[in-house]
C-alpha cells in the first residue's frame, strides 16, 4: 500500500497588506460621491391655501401690522415709508419689543408683499432684516430673562422665548394679474 | 577597548494589521455624517446671501427646487414646467409628510416666478419652505 504522506502545509496567512488600500478606496469613493455642506437659509412657512371664494377678510388693527412692500424699482416702504433696507431691522426691533408681554393674539405681523418684478435678492435681503430683527430681541429677552445667550437655553425656556416672541411673518396673497 | 554596537533586538516593523480597521472606522464616520449626492443640478444660480439664517439638521426632509438664471425650474433630476410643481410636490408631500422645500432660487431672478412656486406649494400643502442663502459675513 502506498502511504499518502500528508503534505504539510506551510503557514496559511492572508496578505493583508494591501487591505488598507482597498479600504482607502472605498474611502476616497465615499468622499467624493456625498454631501457634506450643511443647508442654510431663510425658513418659513407658508400660508394654507385657501380659494379666493373662501377668503375671509380677518380685520388686524394698525398697531399690530408692519406691512414692508417691495416694488419693481427696489423701493422698501414700510407701513408707507420709504425706508432703506438695512434700517428695516432697527425699526421693527422697538415695535416687536412694545409687544412683548401681550397676549398671543396682539404680537406683531410683519406682512411682506412683493411685485412680480421685484428683485428676488431684495426681497431676501429685506426678509433677511426682519428675522435679524427678531432674533435679536430673542436674543435680548433671553439675556434679561434668563441671563444666559439664547443657544444655552434649556428645551422649556426656548418654548417661554418662543411664545413671547413669535415670529410672524405673513406674505401677501398674490394680486391677480389681468392680462 | 572596542566597543561594540548595541543593536536592538526587537522586531523592526510597524504593524500594519490594524490599519484596515483604522481605515473601515473613517470610511463608516464618513458613510453615516454624509449624504449621497443624489442629482445633478442642470441650472445656472447664484444664491443670494443673508445673515440670519437657520440650518436645516435634517437633511433626509429637503425636496430641492431650483430656480436658475434662465429662470427654467427644476425639481428632482429634470426641468419642468411651473403647473407640474405643484402635482410633484403633492406626490413628495404624500411620501413625506413634513417635507422642508429649499428653494435655491438665483439672485437676479425676479419675484413673480418665486410667487408662483410658492402659491403651487401652498396648493400642494407643502408649506414648509427654506430660502437657501449663503452667510454673508
Amino acid at each position: 500500500m502506498v502511504k499518502i504522506k500528508k503534505r504539510k502545509l506551510g503557514g496559511a496567512e492572508i496578505p493583508t497588506s494591501s487591505m488598507a488600500d482597498i479600504a482607502f478606496l472605498l474611502l476616497l469613493f465615499f468622499l467624493v460621491s456625498t454631501v457634506i455642506d450643511v443647508d442654510t437659509g431663510i425658513g418659513l412657512t407658508l400660508p394654507e391655501y385657501v380659494p379666493i371664494e373662501e377668503q375671509q377678510f380677518v380685520p388686524l388693527s394698525k398697531d399690530r401690522l408692519a406691512a414692508l412692500l417691495i416694488n419693481e424699482n427696489g423701493d422698501v416702504l414700510l407701513n408707507s415709508e420709504i425706508i432703506a433696507i438695512p434700517q428695516i431691522a432697527n425699526r421693527l426691533t422697538e415695535r416687536i419689543e412694545s409687544k412683548i408681554g401681550l397676549p398671543s393674539n396682539k404680537k406683531l405681523v410683519v406682512s411682506v408683499k412683493t411685485d412680480r418684478k421685484t428683485n428676488y435678492n431684495l426681497y431676501i435681503q429685506s426678509l433677511d432684516q426682519v428675522k435679524s430683527a427678531y432674533f435679536s430681541v430673542r436674543e435680548n429677552y433671553a439675556r434679561v430673562k434668563f441671563g444666559k445667550d439664547i443657544d444655552k437655553l434649556t428645551e422649556e425656556e426656548l418654548s417661554t422665548v418662543r411664545d413671547e416672541i413669535p415670529i410672524i411673518i405673513s406674505i401677501a396673497e398674490p394680486e391677480q394679474v389681468n392680462n | 577597548m572596542k566597543f561594540q554596537k548595541k543593536r536592538a533586538t526587537a522586531k523592526q516593523e510597524i504593524p500594519t494589521s490594524s490599519l484596515p480597521d483604522i481605515i473601515f472606522m473613517l470610511l463608516l464616520f464618513f458613510m453615516v455624517t454624509t449624504t449621497l449626492r443624489e442629482v445633478d443640478v442642470l441650472v445656472q444660480f447664484t444664491l443670494p446671501k443673508a445673515k440670519a439664517i437657520e440650518k436645516i439638521e435634517n437633511k433626509r426632509l429637503i425636496s430641492y427646487i431650483w430656480v436658475g438664471r434662465d429662470e427654467r425650474i427644476q425639481l428632482n433630476d429634470n426641468i419642468i414646467q411651473l403647473n407640474a410643481v405643484q402635482e410633484l410636490m403633492y406626490k413628495k408631500r404624500v411620501e413625506l409628510p413634513n417635507v422642508i422645500v429649499s428653494l435655491r432660487v438665483d439672485k437676479n431672478s425676479s419675484m413673480g416666478i418665486v410667487t408662483d412656486i410658492q402659491q403651487a406649494l401652498r396648493k400642494a400643502d407643502a408649506r414648509r419652505i427654506n430660502y437657501s442663502t449663503y452667510l454673508r459675513e
